[in-house]
């Protein structure tokens, strides 16, 4: 009973994991940019909803609504702001590439600034928001209404992701961008278009797993979203970089992983064990479990 | 205790401290003399708080700069040093090591600055310390737990190890009469390392009682059902979370959803309010600290009242406090000195260091090796506040 309950919590911590990296998977595997401030958009968005709560007891809806349209407009603003206009400017794509990388470094640090002057870093979390985080017995095993939601949202963004992106229009679209955007362009594809709604939908999902996550571990702080940011980069890389199947296998191999450490030594190897993985992973199959080898013309 | 979450690794800290001496050397060959009038008190005495006002130790930066600027209204409106003015100007560090190295040597090479108040954070202090004892300026740190911190005589910590007042949960442990506890600690504060290694197992062994199972977490590690399941799964009486602040209400809230419903041994970084967002589930949570509001002694309540009435609708955190006294032992040693000369501060810090004292952190408080000693007071959350639980002993 003990290594099922361990599972349990490992899937839930899967989950979370999964929910952050998928907006990054997202935008990384379709319109190459790697969002270094996801964190920051993540933690923002949970944070305004705790600004919020006072004068609204949202309930969980209310509050996951706040999280995610937050997010959302967020990561919109970045990519409008911040990331379209280094696209602009730069000489190719490879400088392009590396300068979102800087760049997104660079304006995840605003909110984050924001939210620790504001709580002097002291932890936040939904007190009084109008759902209470309960507990559950069933055959022996424990767990919260928060975990089975975790669990339900994240497997059905999961598949609704996957599904969306291999037989949707824009699906199709935005794999097409991502293998070549310059053949996608000629064929009709409206990058900017699809990349702002792209960065939009990464920071509604960013939004969503900073409710969950709050909601998860009763409260967090404004560097969390920093710390689950290299897990989340960690899943992709493992899973293979533009493979939503990979993220979530990505997402359970090291939920799994680090459970089995923290369960099973006195707690110090955790991280070690888990990247030494990942390393040991990538050696063998370096585009990842799921990636594909990387076309690129010069 | 030490707040710190992530350690510098030392060659960084290495690089950071020769960096900044370097810098020093470059701007100042100042053997620490200062240029301030030998021999008697100049109209003003400046002193620099080198702290974190932003950034994720500003919490115990800024209370700390509360307690100075009380402390030194005090001093200057009782006229504690006749007619000369102590003045305090305040750097943020923005919980950057580099910035708070460059800050000291800074400060080192202004001869006009007679003594420091050294950062609350551990990476910052250890970093400050070699610069200011080699300048020999006089540095009292708050918090900052961490070896490396208190390295010679320009250097005294007013805020007790851990170890020192932590043995107060023995009375509380014999009154519940447990027999077994299990340990989740954070391998990222040296403090709690040491208290979840060596001060608790020692504690527990003294009381006959047995450690179950020992686990230690990162800093980073923000989800504790795992750890949890195996200090659980050892079935200790009694719990112990040995974690930094904000890691408190997650950890207290995981362990309630596991199933644990009694008390749980806790350290300081769960007081200053942190618990809050754990609500109901925070409750039960007990810990020894240094100083609380609700403290009895004259001189506490003497500093809580004179705080209140600075800062109206807030109660002073421990860190306020321990600013507060040592403001007040820099002043005294000053007034010992009768010079703003950084040498004789030095020397009379020491003499000052070998009287017992009343202060913000109670009576009969004495230095060790420079380190502050005090009573200590026992807290339990409620699940929305602090209540006193018992006072230690006065030295």
């Amino acid at each position: 009973m003990a290594v099922l309950q361990d599972l349990l919590g490992a899937l839930g911590l899967a989950s979370i994991y999964l929910l952050f990296a998928l907006g990054m998977s997202l935008t990384w595997g379709t319109i190459d940019i790697l969002n270094f401030s996801h964190g920051s958009i993540f933690m923002f968005a949970a944070f305004t909803a705790h600004l919020l709560i006072p004068g609204l007891p949202f309930g969980f809806f209310g509050i996951a609504l706040v999280c995610i349209v937050v997010g959302a407009v967020l990561s919109l603003l970045v990519q409008v702001v911040a990331f379209e206009q280094i696209i602009k400017r730069a000489r190719n794509r490879n400088t392009a590439e590396r300068q979102i990388l800087i760049g997104g470094i660079g304006v995840a640090i605003i909110p984050l600034a924001i939210a620790q002057e504001v709580t002097k870093s002291n932890p936040f979390g939904f007190i009084d928001s109008g759902f209470e985080v309960t507990t559950w017995t069933f055959m022996g095993l424990r767990g919260t209404n928060i975990l089975i939601i975790t669990l339900a949202v994240a497997a059905a963004l999961a598949v609704g992701t996957a599904m969306w992106l291999r037989r949707s229009r824009h699906g199709l679209a935005l794999r097409a961008i991502g293998v070549d955007a310059e053949v996608a362009a000629m064929m009709g594809v409206d990058r900017r278009r699809l990349a702002i709604a792209t960065m939009a939908v990464s920071g509604g999902l960013a939004g969503l797993a900073g409710c969950l996550f709050t909601y998860t571990l009763g409260a967090i702080t404004p560097e969390s979203g920093d710390t689950l940011l290299i897990k989340a980069f960690a899943c992709i890389i493992l899973g293979g970089v533009g493979s939503t199947g990979g993220v979530v296998l990505g997402s359970v191999l090291l939920a799994v992983t680090e459970t089995i450490v923290l369960t099973r030594t006195s707690g110090l190897w955790v991280e070690a064990v888990a990247f030494g993985l990942i390393f040991l992973v990538l050696l063998v199959k370096p585009s990842g479990l799921f990636g594909r080898k990387e076309v690129r013309r010069t | 205790m030490d707040w710190t979450a992530v350690r510098l690794g030392r060659r960084g800290a290495v690089a950071v401290v020769a960096a900044a001496a370097l810098g020093m050397s470059a701007c100042s060959s100042s053997t620490g003399t200062s240029s301030t009038t030998s021999g008697g008190l100049p109209a003003t005495v400046n002193v620099v708080s080198i702290n974190p006002q932003t950034g994720p130790a500003a919490f115990a930066g800024l209370a700390a700069n509360k307690g100075y600027d009380l402390a030194i209204k005090e001093i200057n409106d009782t006229k504690f040093l006749g007619s000369t003015t102590l003045t305090l100007s305040k750097v943020d560090t923005k919980g950057d090591i580099k910035t708070a190295a460059s800050s000291a040597s800074t400060a080192i090479a202004d001869k006009s600055i007679s003594a420091i108040f050294g950062s609350v954070s551990s990476q910052e202090a250890v970093a400050i310390s070699p610069l200011v004892q080699q300048a020999g300026v006089p540095t009292i740190y708050t918090q900052a737990g961490s070896d490396g911190v208190v390295v010679g005589d320009a250097t005294y910590r007013a805020t007790p190890l851990m170890r020192s007042y932590y043995s107060l949960v023995k009375k509380y442990i014999q009154d519940k009469g447990w027999k077994s506890v299990g340990i989740i600690h954070t391998a990222a504060a040296p403090t709690l390392v040491d208290i979840g290694t060596k001060a608790l197992p020692a504690i527990a062994t003294e009381l006959g009682m047995t450690v179950t199972t020992t686990v230690a977490v990162q800093g980073t590690t923000q989800d504790f059902a795992a750890p949890i399941s195996q200090v659980l799964a050892s079935k200790p009486d009694v719990v112990a979370i040995l974690l930094v602040g904000a890691q408190n209400p997650t950890a207290m809230k995981q362990l309630r959803q596991a199933g644990y419903t009694g008390d749980v041994l806790g350290n300081s970084g769960a007081s200053a309010g942190n618990l809050k967002p754990a609500g109901a589930d925070g409750a039960g949570m007990v810990w020894p600290v240094d100083f609380n509001y609700q403290q009895k002694a004259e001189a506490s309540q003497k500093f809580v009242k004179a705080y209140q009435a600075a800062y109206p609708g807030e109660n002073p955190l421990n860190y306020a406090a321990e600013a507060y006294d040592a403001a007040w032992f820099l002043a005294k040693s000053i007034k010992a000195a009768g010079s703003a000369d950084r040498g004789a501060i030095k020397t009379a810090m020491a003499t000052v260091a070998k009287e017992k004292f009343d202060g913000a952190l109670g009576n009969g408080l004495t230095w060790k090796d420079r380190d502050i000693q005090v009573p200590g007071v026992m807290i339990r959350w409620d699940g929305t506040g602090d209540v006193l639980l018992y006072e230690g002993a006065a030295n």
